[in-house]
């Protein structure tokens, strides 16, 4: 007979179960297309009307935060991948094909994170960097001020806006252990970062003070801007705070998973 | 050897199954047989711990499966053959499977090919019948070598040749000493495929043992063919016998042995052109048993108008 299995094992067979499935690569090209894309149209747009901006929007201007607004349509690519490794099981009833081949659950849970922060740490870093120098580009084709990346502060900027869309994966994964269909997972998680901002924003503005800046797309905000707005965390902060969101969603979904029948 | 412990499982409301207790044991084909909803399917998903049990237990070889870090190594089962995901090729379907359980690709091939559907392994399973799903099922179940092996309702949309191929296939795993567990809601199929049957109903265990002593429990008929049956059949009521007439001048007896009939006849000086005992068929006795424990019975007989 043959060794135990590792976690290392049931990571690969995961690795294995996300490479072979065309959706796969139908997201994460439209992750791309998004980040990349908007990044190159927004900064154009930006060099094509610099001359009639005014000397205090130049001032003002962002070069970092601007190259990076994909980043805010990307998290919904993300999020609906990370959810569909575990959704998808569910709708085809494939997850008690797992089950039975790995009835650890923990183990299975881990071995699916592992997979997902590996694949989405790198393909996260590729995309904003790309974003980042690609924009920079159009606005020293256009004599605008651009950012390096010898620049700490931005350095810093485009590296956690990779790790905010990495554990935007995570919180689309644990919401998807949690609620099990794909549709009511996306709907919680677009509900958590575009409609809840929303609602916040008719909210008296002393509340609105105290409560936005948890939001989770503020959090990305503040992890992913060179200066820290007057109301939001410190980008350290933020990122504590986020990781936190996010094992808790993923804690509370292994936890239903393990008690759940499948 | 897989062993049920008294286990239940309750889904809110609905008792599924309700105080099982027996074993499997190695070396026969054992069907699990009962209505649709009576627990069958229930009780092997408690087995490969997809289902927690309410109370009780299922254990392999004295462990539950959740404790197994190699599960395919010692069950394989088909529960479910449309429990996959469409989007992947058969081949790598199996592929995951093995790698989760340390199994060489090698393998993977070689169960594809025993199957029969090595030719399709590269295509997408959503596009596979139910009879080629039910082959990558079993060829699943066989990934591990293992020494016990749960088959839920396995020949569904199977063809005539499947059927057959199949039935084969469990007396050899058997044979080989593998623990071969089958569930059916068909009695005819238990009755050619099975050695052991477990009969429940309800949740509820109701009786076990060969094809033969089920049968042999239930009161067989006696088929009577005589110069006049009205007669007959007075006489044999007179002799505490059940009788119903039948089509050419034949009349259907229980109650009473053969000899208790030809006696009768003689002395009424009735002549008899035909005593034959008619065995009761396994449906029969299956009829007989879940006739009080049907979840989906027929209760109207003609269709209401």
């Amino acid at each position: 007979m043959s060794a135990t299995p590792t976690l290392l094992d049931t990571t690969r067979s995961e690795w294995l179960k996300f490479r072979t499935v065309r959706a796969s690569f139908i997201g994460v090209a439209t992750f791309f297309v998004l980040t990349i894309g908007l990044a190159a149209l927004i900064t154009l747009v930006i060099k094509s009307n610099w001359s009639q901006r005014s000397a205090i929007d130049k001032l003002a201007f962002d070069p970092v935060t601007t190259s990076l607004v994909g980043v805010f349509f990307a998290e919904f690519a993300v999020g609906v991948m990370g959810a569909r490794f575990v959704t998808s099981e569910y709708a085809s009833g494939s997850i008690r094909t797992t089950l039975a081949a790995v009835p650890r659950r923990v183990h299975l849970v881990i071995a699916k994170l592992i997979v997902l922060f590996i694949t989405f740490v790198v393909l996260s870093e590729i995309v904003v960097f790309a974003a980042f120098e690609l924009g920079q580009a159009i606005y020293k084709s256009g004599h605008i001020p651009f950012a390096t990346l010898s620049n700490s502060t931005d350095l810093r900027a485009v590296i956690f806006a990779g790790f905010y869309l990495t554990l935007l994966t995570m919180v689309g994964f644990g919401l998807g252990l949690i609620l099990r269909t794909t549709s009511t997972t996306i709907s919680i998680y677009v509900t958590l970062l575009l409609i809840v901002p929303i609602i916040v924003a008719f909210l008296p503005s002393s509340w609105q003070n105290d409560i936005s800046k948890y939001l989770p797309s503020n959090l990305g905000r503040s992890m992913m801007s060179p200066d820290l707005a007057s109301q939001s965390f410190s980008w350290g902060i933020s990122t504590i705070l986020l990781t936190l969101y996010t094992a808790v969603i993923v804690g509370a979904g292994t936890f239903l998973l393990t008690r759940r029948d499948a | 050897m897989l062993k049920i412990e008294h286990l239940s499982k309750r889904y809110g409301d609905t008792l599924a199954v309700n105080d099982l207790d027996f074993e499997v044991k190695p070396g026969v084909v054992t069907g699990f047989l009962g209505p649709n909803g009576s627990g069958k399917s229930t009780t092997m998903r408690v087995i490969i711990g997809l289902d927690r049990p309410t109370s009780g237990r299922a254990t392999i070889n004295g462990t539950t499966y959740g404790h197994f870090k190699a599960p395919l190594h010692e069950v394989g089962a088909l529960l479910d053959a449309k429990a996959l995901d469409p989007a992947r090729s058969a081949r790598n379907h199996l592929r995951v499977l093995a790698r989760a359980n340390r199994i060489p690709f090698k393998r993977v091939d070689e169960v594809l090919e025993f199957v029969g559907v090595a030719s399709v392994a590269d295509k997408k399973v959503g596009g596979f019948s139910l009879g080629m799903s039910q082959r990558l099922g079993i060829a699943g179940a066989l990934l591990g070598d293992p020494g016990i092996l749960l088959f839920d309702e396995p020949v569904n949309g199977l063809d005539p040749e499947g059927i057959r191929w199949i039935r084969e296939f469990f007396r050899s795993l058997a044979k080989e000493g593998r623990t071969v567990f089958v569930s059916s809601h068909l009695m005819s199929e238990m009755a050619v495929s099975a050695d052991q049957i477990i009969v429940i109903g309800r949740g509820k265990f109701i009786t076990s043992g060969t094809v033969d002593e089920l049968t042999s429990t239930a009161t067989g008929t006696i088929f009577v063919r005589s110069s006049d049956p009205a007669k007959l059949g007075q006489v044999l009521r007179d002799a505490n016998g059940v009788v119903e007439p039948l089509h050419d001048a034949g009349l259907s007896v229980a109650g009473l042995t053969t000899n208790q009939v030809g006696d009768a006849a003689f002395n009424a000086s009735i002549r008899v052109y035909e005593l034959t005992p008619q065995r009761a068929s396994l449906e029969d006795v299956f009829m007989d048993l879940t006739a009080d424990s049907l979840e989906y019975g027929h209760k109207v007989t003609e269709v209401p108008s």
